[in-house]
C-alpha cells in the first residue's frame, strides 16, 4: 500500500463518513436547546437561537424520567448481573468439571444461540401472563395479569445467555488444571475454587461480557415496550420517551423528546467511551448486532 | 443477537468416557460428585433455557396450528395448518408486501453497509489516529434504536435537517417518511448508518490479517492500486466479508425495532416487514396463531437465506 504520499482521498473518505455518523447526535443535542416553535420550522436552523435549558427540565417532570430512570436501572442492573454470575457457573463447569453429557450440554448451549429472538416475543410473554402463582393467577396459571405486572418481567427472558455462556468457557479454558488440582488436593470445595481462584482470574472477560450485556439491556426496546403495555409502572427509558413521542404535538415537544434521548444516550455513552476497548473486544468475539 | 458465526475453537475436552473408566472406589466417588458437582453450576442455565428456550419453541409451534383467543389455555383450539395457508392465501399481504419489504430491507441494508464499510475501513487502515475514527462510526451502535429512529424521523421532516440540506441546495423538499416510494429506503438508510461501525470493526480486523508482503511483491511486479485491491485485498477479505454479509442480513431480516419506532410500518404497508407483522398479529389483533406461524415462516427464509449464502461463498472459494 502507498504509505508515502500523504492519503489525501482516504482523508477525505473517512471523514466525511465520520462527519455523517456524528452530525444526528450533534442534531439531536441542538434540537433539545431550541426554543418553543424553534424546532421542526421552516427553515431548517442547526443552532438554536438561544441555548435554552429549560426542555431538560420539562423533559424530568414530563416524562417522569426518575421512574423511567429506575426500571431501566433496576431491570439492566438484574439482566447483566444475572448473565455474569450465569454464565460463570455454567462456564466453569463446561470448561473445567468432567461429567456425563458435558458434550451435549455445550452443544445445547452454542444452539441456543440460533434462534431469532422475534421467535420468543408471543410465547415469552404468554408465559408471563400465564405464570403460576404470581400476580393473581392459580396453580394453572390462570385469573391473573401473572408476571406481567412485576419489575422482574422486564428481565425475565434475558436473565441467561448462550453467548456469554460460551465466552467465559473459552476463557475459562486457558486457566491451567494444575492450579485448579493443587486448590482440589488442600481440601477446597469446587464452590470455592469457582469463587477464589477461578472468578479473580476472569476479569477481562467478565468486563466485556458485563458492558455487552449493560448497553443491550439498557437500549431494549420491543420486550420492555410489550411489559410497559401490561403495566406502565414498570416502563423503562426508550419505551416512555417513544410514548411521549407519539401522542404530543412533534413540533411542540420535539426538543423535550430529545432532551429525554440525551439523558438516556448519556450513561451508556459515557459507559462506552470509558471502557471501548473492551467492548469492541466484545463485539469482535460477538459478531455483529 | 445470532452468533452462530461466532469464531469457532477446536480445544476438545478431555473425553467423558475416560472419567467413567475409573468409576471404582474412591475415584468413581470422587467422579460421581464432580458430576453432580457440575449439574448444580449448570443447573440455573439450564433451567432458564427449559423455561425460555425448549417450552417457548413447543408453545410456539403448538399455537401457529391452533386457533386462540389468549386467555384460558384450555380453550386452544387445533386447525391444522389453516394458519400457514392463510399466510399465503389469496388476498393476503404477507407475501407481498410484506416479505418482498423484508427482504428489500435486508438487501438494501447489506448492500448500503458493506459498500460504506468497505470503503471506510480500506481508507482508515492507511490514516492516523484509527482508534478515534472507529470510536466515532461507533456511536450508532451503544444507542438506543429509540433514539436514533426518533432523531432520523426528525431529520426526514420537512423542517428537518436533510430537507435543510436539500433546499440549501436549491432543491426542494421530500416528504421522505410520508411518500410509499421514499419511505422503505429512507428506513434502508438509517439501519445501515446504525451497523456500519461494526463491519467497519470486522473488515479492519480483516485487513490487519492481510500479510504486507503480499503488497510488497504486488509493488514489485508494478500492479496498479486497482489490481492491487481486486487480486489482493478482496480475495483476502473474504472471509470477513462473508461474516459481515451473513450477520448484517440475519440482522435485517429480523429486525424492525427502528421501523416501529420510525414508520409502524406506514405508510399503508411501504415499511412493513415480517416481523413487525408478526408482532402485530399477536399484540394489536391477539391473533396468535397467525403471528406463530409468520414467526416461524419467517424463521424458515432466514435459515434458508443464511445456508444459501455460506454455500455460495464456500464455492467460490473452491474456484479461486
Amino acid at each position: 500500500m502507498n504509505r508515502r504520499r500523504f492519503p489525501w482521498l482516504s482523508y477525505l473518505l473517512v471523514a466525511t463518513g465520520a462527519v455523517l455518523t456524528v452530525v444526528p447526535f450533534l442534531d439531536m443535542v441542538m434540537t433539545s436547546f431550541k426554543g418553543p416553535g424553534e424546532a421542526g420550522t421552516l427553515p431548517y436552523r442547526f443552532l438554536p437561537r438561544a441555548f435554552d435549558p429549560s426542555n431538560y427540565r420539562a423533559a424530568v417532570d414530563q416524562l417522569d424520567l426518575p421512574l423511567l430512570f429506575r426500571n431501566s436501572v433496576v431491570a439492566t442492573a438484574l439482566i447483566t448481573g444475572s448473565v455474569l454470575l450465569t454464565s460463570s457457573l455454567a462456564g466453569y463447569a463446561l470448561a473445567k468439571l468432567r461429567f456425563p453429557g458435558r458434550d451435549f450440554v455445550f452443544r445445547l448451549v452454542l444452539s441456543t444461540m440460533m434462534f431469532p429472538p422475534f421467535l420468543f416475543f408471543v410465547p415469552h410473554f404468554l408465559i408471563l401472563v400465564h405464570w403460576p402463582l404470581a400476580g393473581g393467577n392459580d396453580l394453572l396459571g390462570r385469573g391473573g395479569a401473572g408476571l406481567t405486572v412485576s419489575i422482574v418481567a422486564l428481565a425475565m427472558p434475558f436473565l441467561v445467555n448462550g453467548f456469554g455462556i460460551f465466552l467465559t468457557r473459552q476463557f475459562m479454558i486457558a486457566i491451567p488444571d494444575e492450579v485448579l488440582e493443587a486448590a482440589r488436593i488442600d481440601g477446597a470445595g469446587e464452590f470455592a475454587v469457582w469463587w477464589r481462584i477461578v472468578v479473580p482470574q476472569t476479569k477481562p472477560v467478565v468486563v466485556t461480557l458485563g458492558l455487552l450485556t449493560f448497553v443491550d439491556a439498557w437500549n431494549e426496546y420491543i420486550w420492555a415496550l410489550l411489559v410497559s403495555t401490561a403495566d406502565p409502572d414498570v416502563m423503562t427509558l426508550p419505551v416512555g420517551i417513544q410514548l411521549l413521542q407519539d401522542h404530543v404535538d412533534p413540533t411542540r415537544t420535539m426538543p423535550v423528546v430529545m432532551a429525554g434521548l440525551v439523558l438516556s444516550v448519556l450513561p451508556v455513552l459515557i459507559l462506552f467511551l470509558l471502557l471501548q476497548k473492551h467492548y469492541i473486544r466484545g463485539v469482535m468475539l460477538s459478531g455483529l448486532k | 443477537m445470532v452468533n452462530t458465526l461466532a469464531p469457532e475453537t477446536t480445544e476438545r475436552a478431555p473425553h467423558p468416557t475416560r472419567a467413567a473408566a475409573g468409576a471404582l472406589g474412591g475415584r468413581g466417588r470422587a467422579r460421581r460428585r464432580q458430576a453432580v458437582v457440575a449439574y448444580l453450576f449448570l443447573a440455573p442455565a439450564l433451567l432458564f433455557f427449559a423455561v425460555f428456550l425448549a417450552l417457548p419453541l413447543g408453545f410456539a409451534l403448538l399455537l401457529s396450528m391452533s386457533r386462540w383467543t389468549g386467555f384460558d389455555l384450555g380453550d386452544i383450539d387445533p386447525v391444522g395448518l389453516d394458519n400457514f395457508t392463510g399466510l399465503f392465501a389469496d388476498g393476503s399481504t404477507f407475501l407481498t408486501p410484506i416479505l418482498t419489504n423484508t427482504l428489500l430491507f435486508a438487501l438494501g441494508t447489506v448492500a448500503l453497509a458493506l459498500a460504506g464499510s468497505l470503503l471506510v475501513a480500506t481508507c482508515i487502515d492507511k490514516l492516523r489516529f484509527q482508534g478515534l475514527w472507529r470510536t466515532l462510526y461507533f456511536l450508532p451502535i451503544v444507542t438506543t434504536v429509540v433514539a436514533v429512529g426518533n432523531v432520523w424521523k426528525y431529520m426526514y421532516e420537512p423542517g428537518g435537517l436533510v430537507n435543510g440540506v436539500l433546499n440549501a441546495l436549491g432543491l426542494g423538499s421530500v416528504a421522505f417518511l410520508q411518500d410509499p416510494d421514499t419511505a422503505l429506503p429512507a428506513v434502508v438508510v438509517v439501519q445501515a448508518w446504525a451497523s456500519v461501525g461494526s463491519a467497519i470493526l470486522v473488515l479492519t480486523a480483516g485487513l490487519k490479517s492481510i500479510p504486507g508482503s503480499y503488497y510488497e511483491a504486488a509493488a514489485l511486479d508494478g500492479a496498479g492500486p486497482g489490481t492491487v485491491f481486486l487480486r489482493i485485498t478482496l480475495p483476502l477479505l473474504r472471509p470477513a466479508l462473508l461474516f459481515v454479509c451473513v450477520t448484517q442480513f440475519l440482522t435485517g431480516l429480523q429486525s424492525f425495532a427502528l421501523i416501529i419506532v420510525m414508520t409502524k410500518g406506514g405508510p399503508g404497508d411501504a415499511t412493513d416487514v415480517a416481523a413487525l407483522e408478526m408482532y402485530r398479529q399477536a399484540f394489536s389483533h391477539g391473533d396468535w396463531g397467525t403471528a406463530s406461524a409468520a414467526a416461524f415462516v419467517l424463521f424458515t427464509v432466514v435459515l434458508a437465506i443464511t445456508l444459501a449464502q455460506l454455500w455460495i461463498f464456500r464455492r467460490k472459494g473452491e474456484d479461486a
